[in-house]
């Protein structure tokens, strides 16, 4: 990290010095929007202090109110991952042998480096299979993500976007939909298990869930978040691409994973309920001859 | 042979002993039968021919004073090698410590410096010391005035050692033992002619027993001389050590002819790298027992590249490196590429480490509850034992000797003996509590630094770097290293 004391701060009085050399760490990005410095990887949008804080409470305040802006949640997801968090994750991806493996290979997730072809053929219990059948389920497709822009280091960057590719084998191997409540409880699981900000940040998302999704949330998914979340290896860590023909199950297992109620079966069971409470009110509202 | 004129009641054999008296008591003592081998006599008995030990005897045996003592020297190896020390200059011994200017001015003063072969010392005038997980700096440069001012000077033990038992030998008037071990050291008995009840007799290996009106423990960390004494010693084990090795590097260093001293903390111990003469470092590594044990059974290519990443990677990276059998130096040329590093603050590469050069240590404090008893003064690391992060256990040494010998020139000159205790406090009183205090400076900055994450981590970096900006401080710690400043305490 840079050190900027200006030589002239040495000769300068005692608290000034004191206080110079306590706030260096807080302004270690020197430059204003007219000098901006050139990017440090293709696609780089390097960002002052203040544009950072900027872009993140903007996106927040967005992305909350239209939870299917993603690039709105990626930029929040950078703008706020910078400077502590991602380096966590980073450092958590140098502390394991496979991490340091995809740092140094830098795989990525795209329709053109896995096969949707070669996915389905595999047999139905293995990560592979799962995923593809859960990309079909959803109707989405490994391209839908967004590159990083405002991560000034070119690992980290790297790290963003690697976590941000993983994110749908997140989604098959916990089988939670991309409907907001889906991605809520996934998010929740994320947050405990990398502490980015930005997945603890979407939570608030909670707050515009249905009652009957928010209760579910609060009693099944929260709980499971957490206790997967936090008990898990570090997801981050799995070389995907490794893992395709694997038993889904004994990934699971590995990692300490269990997989969470099935989503879409409660919210169809429900549903299901629900209409038939209704008929049933229905037939019984007209044999008391009720209107 | 010239007896110093010194009156004392003769009832506890005050007066000195010179090598013509003992040998007429001698005599005397022979027309008693007696079943038990008589102990010779000394006014000085040494135990430890190591830096502290050595350098007492240079001072007792060049201040006029005290130039009259009968002095002996007890060393468990042999010191031919020592005395005959030579290497080639493209090598260097791996025990090698920084003297402060202080250091060097009192072996100049006993004459011994001058025995040092100047060609294998390297001074410093530059230190650069960081944190490794904040990157927060110190910088350790003279202001202008003082600017290309020695730090110190790097230099091997046995340089040193060498230079000393030289100096002795030319004195002379030291009979030296060595190759002898002590096996035992008990009181002496009352007989006829004198009462050595309260003197203590060294037995050593071959047979010969020494009576000491003054026995010096200069006898290194696991003291005979203090244990018999009954001096308890506290302290803690530091859970780490020491690794060593002699460095071949890329270049003189960044300073040209100003030399650079560099240390980086890491969570597990503070790393050091050393200049001596040439393209050569010493290094000086702290850190787990089980870590030593790692990097001494890697390649020599492997070990070069821990080396270098320990001043250059990340704790993370690190870690990761110590797990690894080998491949170190792959993962270095990777990692490097991904780090950000300035060149020119940290040490220059390391491309070489000289064949069995690799050695470690357990790194201990310890510090004896006083230094002096009756007839008994301990010096240098049988009084205390310092975590090397400072460079300052050889240099304490120096200034106990320093001010041993300063009070037994005063207790001489005064008529006093020199083996009570009541000639020994001013010894105790100068160098105990300057002594406490820089072992407790020390050991919190050991502690201090092996705090990997927390709140200490950033107060501690806010503190490096405020100590950087602040001039005056910066003087001081400086002029502390230097061992130039005003004393603390
Ligand atoms: C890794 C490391 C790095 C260091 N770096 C520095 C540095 O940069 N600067 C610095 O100032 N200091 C440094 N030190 C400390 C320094 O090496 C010691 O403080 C110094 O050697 C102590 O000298 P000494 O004469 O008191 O004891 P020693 O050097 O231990 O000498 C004791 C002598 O007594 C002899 N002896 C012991 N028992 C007996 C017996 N029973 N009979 C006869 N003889 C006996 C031994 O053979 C030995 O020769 C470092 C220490 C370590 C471990």
């Amino acid at each position: 990290m840079a050190l900027f004391v200006r030589p002239s701060a040495l000769r300068s009085s005692l608290p000034r010095d004191l206080i110079a050399a306590c706030t260096i760490s807080l302004n270690s990005r020197h430059f204003s929007v007219l000098n901006r410095p050139p990017p440090n990887y293709p696609g780089h949008v390097p960002l002052t202090f203040i544009e950072r804080a900027g872009l993140a409470v903007g996106s927040a305040v967005i992305s909350l109110a239209n939870p299917y802006r993603g690039d709105l949640i990626a930029a929040l997801g950078e703008a706020t991952a910078t400077p502590y968090f991602i380096y966590r994750l980073r450092d958590a991806m140098l502390a394991s042998p496979t991490g340091r493996r995809i740092l140094r290979d830098r795989p990525r997730i795209t329709s053109q480096t896995l096969s949707m072809t070669y996915l389905r053929s595999l047999p139905p219990n293995t990560v592979g299979r799962v995923y593809a059948d859960w990309l079909d389920r959803e109707g989405v497709s490994p391209d839908t993500r967004e590159s990083v822009k405002y991560i000034d280091d070119e690992e980290c960057a790297y790290v963003m976007q690697r976590y941000r590719e993983c994110h749908d084998f997140f989604h098959a191997l916990t089988g939670l939909p991309v409907m907001v409540e889906g991605e809520v409880a996934l998010k929740a699981f994320e947050f405990a298990n990398t502490l980015l900000p930005m997945t603890g940040l979407s939570m608030f998302a909670v707050t515009r869930l249905k009652p009957a999704e928010r209760k579910r949330f609060f009693t099944i998914y929260g709980p499971w978040a957490i206790r997967n979340g936090l008990g898990a290896q570090e997801v981050i860590n799995v070389y995907w691409e490794e893992q395709l023909e694997r038993d889904v199950e004994d990934l699971r297992a590995e990692l300490g994973i269990e997989k969470p109620v099935d989503l879409r079966d409660i919210r169809k069971r429900e549903r299901a309920r629900k209409k038939a409470e209704k008929e049933a009110k229905e037939r019984s509202g007209d044999s008391l001859g009720v209107n | 042979m010239k007896i110093p004129s010194t009156s004392l009641s003769t009832r506890q054999l005050g007066g000195y002993v010179c090598s013509g008296c003992t040998r007429q008591l001698r005599r005397q003592r022979r027309s008693y039968a007696t079943s038990t081998v008589n102990p010779d006599l000394y006014d000085v008995v040494c135990v430890g021919g190591g830096p502290a030990g050595l350098s007492l005897l240079a001072a007792l045996r060049s201040q006029p004073a005290t130039a009259n003592l009968k002095i002996a020297l007890v060393e468990s190896q042999r010191l031919d090698a020592t005395r005959n020390f030579q290497l080639p200059p493209t090598q260097f011994s791996n025990r090698c410590s920084s003297l402060t200017p202080s250091s060097v001015r009192f072996l100049e003063q006993v004459g011994a410096w001058q025995h040092v072969d100047q060609k294998r010392v390297q001074s410093y005038e530059e230190m650069q010391v960081w944190d490794g997980v904040t990157g927060a700096r110190i910088e350790f440069d003279w202001p202008a005035e003082k600017r290309g001012q020695t730090i110190a000077y790097m230099n091997e033990n046995l340089n040193l050692t060498s230079g000393l038992l030289k100096r002795i030998d030319e004195l002379g008037g030291v009979e030296v033992l060595d190759g002898q071990k002590v096996e035992d050291i008990a009181l002496g008995s009352e007989t006829e002619d004198f009462d050595l009840s309260s003197w203590p007799v060294v037995s050593l290996s071959g047979g010969r027993k020494l009576a000491a009106r003054l026995l010096v423990g200069a006898d290194g960390a696991n003291s005979p001389v203090r244990a018999f004494a009954g001096i308890g010693s506290r302290g803690w084990d530091y859970e780490r050590h020491g690794v060593v090795a002699t460095l071949q590097m890329e270049g003189p260093g960044w300073g040209g002819e100003s030399k650079i001293a560099y240390q980086r903390f890491l969570p597990t111990g503070p790393v050091a790298m050393l200049p001596l003469p040439g393209d050569y470092s010493t290094l000086v590594w702290s850190t787990t027992p089980a870590l030593a044990a790692h990097l001494k059974t890697l390649s020599p290519k492997d070990f070069i590249a821990m080396v270098n990443a320990a001043f250059r990677l990340s704790p993370v990276d690190l870690a990761y490196m110590h797990t690894q059998s080998d491949g170190q130096a792959d993962e270095l040329a990777w990692r490097s590429q991904h780090t950000n590093f300035d060149q020119h603050r940290i040490p220059q590469q390391v491309i070489g480490v000289q064949e069995g050069s690799i050695a470690s240590f357990p790194l201990k404090l310890r510090h004896a509850d006083t230094y002096i008893g009756e007839r008994v003064a301990l010096v240098g690391d049988a009084a205390h034992t310092i975590h090397p992060l400072a460079g300052q256990g050889l240099n304490q040494g120096q200034g106990d000797v320093e001010s041993l010998a300063n009070t037994i020139q005063y207790a001489v000159t005064h008529g006093q003996d020199i083996g009570v205790r009541m000639s020994l406090e001013p010894y105790n009183a100068e160098r105990y509590a300057a002594n406490n205090m820089l072992l407790g400076v020390v050991d919190k900055l050991h502690k201090l630094y092996a705090v990997e994450s927390g709140p200490i981590v950033p107060l501690r970096s806010i503190g490096l770097r405020a100590v950087n900006a602040l001039g005056p401080v910066k003087q001081f710690f400086m002029d502390q290293a230097a061992g130039t400043g005003v004393k603390i305490l």
